[in-house]
């Protein structure tokens, strides 16, 4: 029976939150952030998008839609978002049905998973910069492999090419979860009513993936809509894309109002990318009724012809993205890649001497952001999860706000409001943590949220039974059980610290740089070798704290707490 | 500790259900547990046994009436406040915790000190036989050990009463049967008051002194095991412990304490009948499969039927007949000595008039 409680109505929530004061000075706190970080600025942009000298106007979209120039911008984007979300799910599925689907080993599978990381835990120019030492003017394959001169790496294939590779691990983790949560058994039923395996795959696995699919090209869609980085490099003057378009109006030519209106034509179909997952594809997803389970089947889903086909190809692109990484790193330690190939430490020497300041803002702001990012999501994800109380479902939606938008819309939105007193706070740290933490931040409360949901009520009742109040039974049961949360909250701010620029490039100053920043003025200024070097640092300080996130996490024996990959993937 | 009665004064407790509205989950239950006494809430799901057991708990509170542990009104005691070991249907064991922290929780949140502490879990674990797992985590143990877990973790604080919630509900039939002895061992052995919540009938008749059949959201009958079969006082209660014939029968005559029944065509005299029997009247009457003979050799003072369905269950076989005047269900025991019978053979059926049973409902 107690399953059958409802929710209290809305006057016994109220009252019963004016009881709990520490719940209310949470949530009083908590709305003031909510409102101050996500709510305000995004409704200063919209504002400053709507208004023409203090009226309300469509001028400003207009005249954006009428410029030949952006809207070659936002078809762009679109076409690029879209092709991008094909590629990209087409990988991912690929890579997901080798890895549950085949009956790989261990190993085997351990080595997709690590190739498909690395993409993922990269400061966002790596796959670009590795582009152009490979297909530039002087790349490794065109120059010095193909002797080709006149091939130019700018433009749509190359964005493209960079991106699905930046961007498919992301489809492969929501696959890779939804083929391993199809149980076997149901394709072993397809399989004793005489369909063959290509039957199966086409009428039972396929359709049963469907909606993982769409949420991946979605996920996929939505993300390349919002880099900044790869088309910043690789697009060129010909395939200008709406993120790219924003900041040269802003930094170029200074023109605020034109960076808002860009990005608001940017939120549009990030909007409806939003709302199609959290109202569509959410409602599709098929729950799998099997009942008891019975015992284990060998999965059968594919002839060892086709396993050893999908293996090879997974390979194959493996390799391509492990030789991006060697290649950047070979050109971090030679002269001057494509014609100087001496071996040399002096874009090291760079980065540890100019480049100090941007390694000590980073990793000062990564470090303080990261505590904080990790107690914001699970207190977040506590009181949605757990409390009734009025305005829930509403702060569930609004934190996640800054999470579903580009980088570039936070980041101009961010410079729009805290630009001017009385919140003069651009071109401070705070800034930048903020934007870090609310931005990220939703990864750990989903995590909360995922593990409390796991958690059976019964388990809080059994420590009450026992003599525990509520705030021992907090202290020495829930807490302990979401503790994977709060590190995968503090750990995905940090990682995005280390490697985020869409938002953050707006909000720099002389007084606080980052890393990421450093890389591209290195990369405008032609000095690759020291962007390389930069990229590399990253990717080597990333690896070491997700080691060690990762070991905590399998030292705090949690059964069922989701790993370090997932939570990426998220 | 002596053991405690648990008595429940009149409680009622309405849930709020998203589509059915108002639902009353317990209507006015009053209910005595002696002290030192087993007693089962038995019912079919969603008859209100579980909340009966969670308000006694004080993970719910009644919207009206009093509950009492020993002399204590608790009413408005939290769970925390009521020492009760509760043990649940999905064990709820500390999932982060250990075997021994696990069991030793409770002990730690009462704050005793680190030897007393390792003397008592040791002292329980080894009451349920789990010395040597103090150091597995719950999902490394199987779900009987799981079981005992929660078992120990209810008994080591020392708990006033004992409440189980279907705790034997994720096991499989073996296991079950060992661990419902294993609990009314350990029940005894502690002399404590115990609460216990199934829908198994047979597990509430093999586990209890006493049995408080419930029925949306009302107890409908309370006795032991062998009162609830021989003497149900409602149809719900005939029908929900074993199995029952339901059968119409007309009232012939009723006089000095006996009554005469007219039932398939044949008139049965019963003595001390309930009250308000008239004559004329056609009333419901009650009799159990198993007290109804079949023989092949069909007599002239036996009714006959003709078999229609026949189950074999080894020391049984259940048979539906085709009576003149309705269908009768009828278990013969022991099959190989007696054999069975063909679908379709005609048989001669005995019943004698001690089976039939009336209900007290009935009287009017």
């Amino acid at each position: 029976m107690p399953d059958a409680v409802a929710a209290l109505n809305p006057s016994d929530r109220l009252r019963r939150m004016f009881r709990d004061p520490l719940l209310l000075s949470i949530l009083i706190i908590l709305w003031a952030l909510l409102a101050l970080f996500i709510v305000y600025p995004l409704a200063s942009l919209l504002i400053r998008t709507f208004t023409d000298e203090g009226r309300f106007s469509f001028a400003g979209v207009l005249g954006i839609l009428a410029d030949p120039m952006q809207r070659q911008a936002l078809w762009n984007s679109l076409l690029l978002g879209t092709l991008v979300g094909l590629c990209g799910t087409v990988l991912g599925f690929l890579f997901a049905y080798t890895a549950v689907r085949t009956n790989l080993s261990k190993g085997w599978v351990f080595f997709l998973d690590a190739a498909v990381i690395l993409p993922l835990i990269s400061p966002p120019f790596t796959t670009a910069i590795a582009m152009i030492f490979s297909f530039g003017p002087r790349g490794l394959i065109t120059y010095d492999l193909l002797g080709l001169t006149s091939v130019s790496v700018y433009g749509l294939p190359s964005t493209l090419f960079s991106e699905t590779i930046t961007f498919f691990p992301i489809a492969y983790l929501t696959l890779k979860a939804i083929l391993a949560g199809i149980d076997p058994t149901v394709e072993d039923m397809a399989f004793s009513l005489g369909s063959s395996r290509r039957r199966v795959f086409r009428t039972v696995t396929l359709p049963l993936a469907v909606p993982g699919i769409a949420n991946a090209f979605l996920l996929l869609f939505a993300a390349s809509l919002a880099d900044f980085a790869t088309p910043l490099i690789l697009a060129g003057n010909s395939f200008p894309v709406l993120p790219t378009q924003a900041y040269l109006q802003i930094t170029g030519m200074f023109d605020l109002k034109g960076g808002a209106v860009l990005s608001f034509v940017l939120l549009v179909p990030a909007f409806a990318v939003f709302l199609l997952q959290r109202f569509w594809v959410s409602r599709k997803y098929y729950v799998m009724i099997t009942g008891k389970a019975g015992a284990k089947t060998e999965i059968k889903s594919v002839r060892p012809w086709m396993r050893h086909l999908l293996l090879a190809v997974c390979l194959l692109i493996s390799v391509s993205i492990l030789y991006f990484y060697v290649l950047l790193f070979y050109a971090s330690i030679v002269k001057a890649f494509g014609a100087d190939f001496t071996i040399t430490w002096k874009h090291y020497h760079v980065v540890f001497t100019e480049g100090l300041q941007a390694i000590r803002d980073t990793l000062i702001i990564a470090g303080i952001g990261m505590p904080l990012g990790g107690i914001y999501s699970v207190v977040v994800g506590y009181v949605i999860c757990k409390k009734d109380f009025v305005s829930r479902r509403t702060m569930e939606i609004v934190s996640m706000i800054n999470y579903s938008l580009p980088g570039t819309i936070v980041g101009i939105a961010y410079l729009l409001v805290f630009n001017d007193p009385p919140l003069m706070l651009a071109g401070t740290a705070v800034i930048i943590i903020a934007c870090y933490v609310f931005r990220y931040g939703p990864t750990g409360i989903r995590t909360t949220v995922a593990i409390l949901q796991q958690i059976d009520p019964s388990i809080e009742e059994a420590s009450s039974s026992l003599g525990a109040n509520s705030g021992t039974t907090f202290r020495r049961i829930t807490l302990p059980l979401i503790l994977p949360a709060f590190f995968a909250g503090l750990g995905v701010v940090f990682i995005r610290s280390m490697t985020a620029i869409s938002a953050t490039i707006f909000l720099i100053s002389i007084n606080w740089t980052l890393i990421t920043v450093r890389i591209l003025e290195k990369m405008t200024e032609l000095e690759l070798g020291v962007a390389a070097a930069f990229s590399i640092l990253v990717v080597l300080i990333v690896f070491v704290v997700i080691g060690a996130i990762s070991l905590f996490l399998r030292l705090f024996r949690q059964p069922g707490a989701p790993d370090m990959a997932n939570i990426l993937g998220g | 500790m002596e053991a405690v009665r648990i008595r429940l004064e009149q409680i009622h407790k309405t849930f709020l259900h998203r589509i059915k509205g108002e639902v009353a989950a317990v209507q006015n239950v009053s209910l005595e547990v002696e002290p030192g006494e087993f007693l089962t809430l038995l019912g079919p799901s969603g008859c209100g046994k579980t909340t009966t057991l969670r308000m006694i708990a004080g993970f719910e509170r009644p919207d009206r009436g009093r509950i009492f542990i020993g002399e204590e009104d608790v009413t408005d005691l939290m769970a925390n406040r009521r020492n009760i070991g509760f043990v649940f249907q999905n064990y709820a064991l500390f999932p982060h915790l250990n075997v021994f922290e696990n069991v030793a929780y409770g002990l730690k949140v009462q704050g005793k000190n680190t030897a007393d502490i390792d003397r008592e879990v040791a002292k329980v674990l080894e009451l349920v036989g789990l010395t040597a797992y103090a150091r597995q985590f719950p999902h490394q143990l199987s779900g009987g050990e799981q079981q005992r877990v929660a078992l120990a973790r209810a008994v080591v604080i020392e708990p006033r009463v004992l409440l189980f919630d279907e705790p034997l509900s994720n096991l499989d039939a073996k296991l079950r049967v060992y661990m419902r002895g294993e609990i009314r061992r350990l029940q005894k052995a502690l002399a404590i008051t115990a609460v216990y919540v199934t829908h198994d009938q047979e597990e509430a008749m093999a586990i209890s002194d006493q049995i408080a059949v419930m029925n949306e959201g009302r107890i409908v009958q309370v006795g032991t095991a062998e009162e609830l079969y021989l003497r149900p006082e409602n149809a719900f209660v005939a029908q929900f412990i074993g199995r029952i014939n339901a059968l119409p029968a007309k009232v012939l005559t009723v006089a000095d304490g006996t009554v005469t029944l007219s039932l398939f065509g044949r008139s049965f005299r019963l003595t001390a009948p309930p009250d308000g029997l008239a004559a004329g009247r056609t009333i419901q009457v009650f009799i159990r499969p198993e007290a109804v003979t079949l023989t092949r050799q069909a007599g002239s003072d036996l009714l006959r039927g003709v078999v229609v369905d026949r189950t074999f269950l080894g020391e049984k076989a259940d048979y539906l007949l085709e009576m003149d005047g309705g269908r009768l269900s009828a278990t013969a025991y022991d099959p190989l000595r007696h054999g069975t019978f063909a679908v379709g053979e005609t048989v001669g059926v005995g019943i004698e008039s001690g089976v039939i049973h009336i209900l007290k409902e009935e009287e009017k």
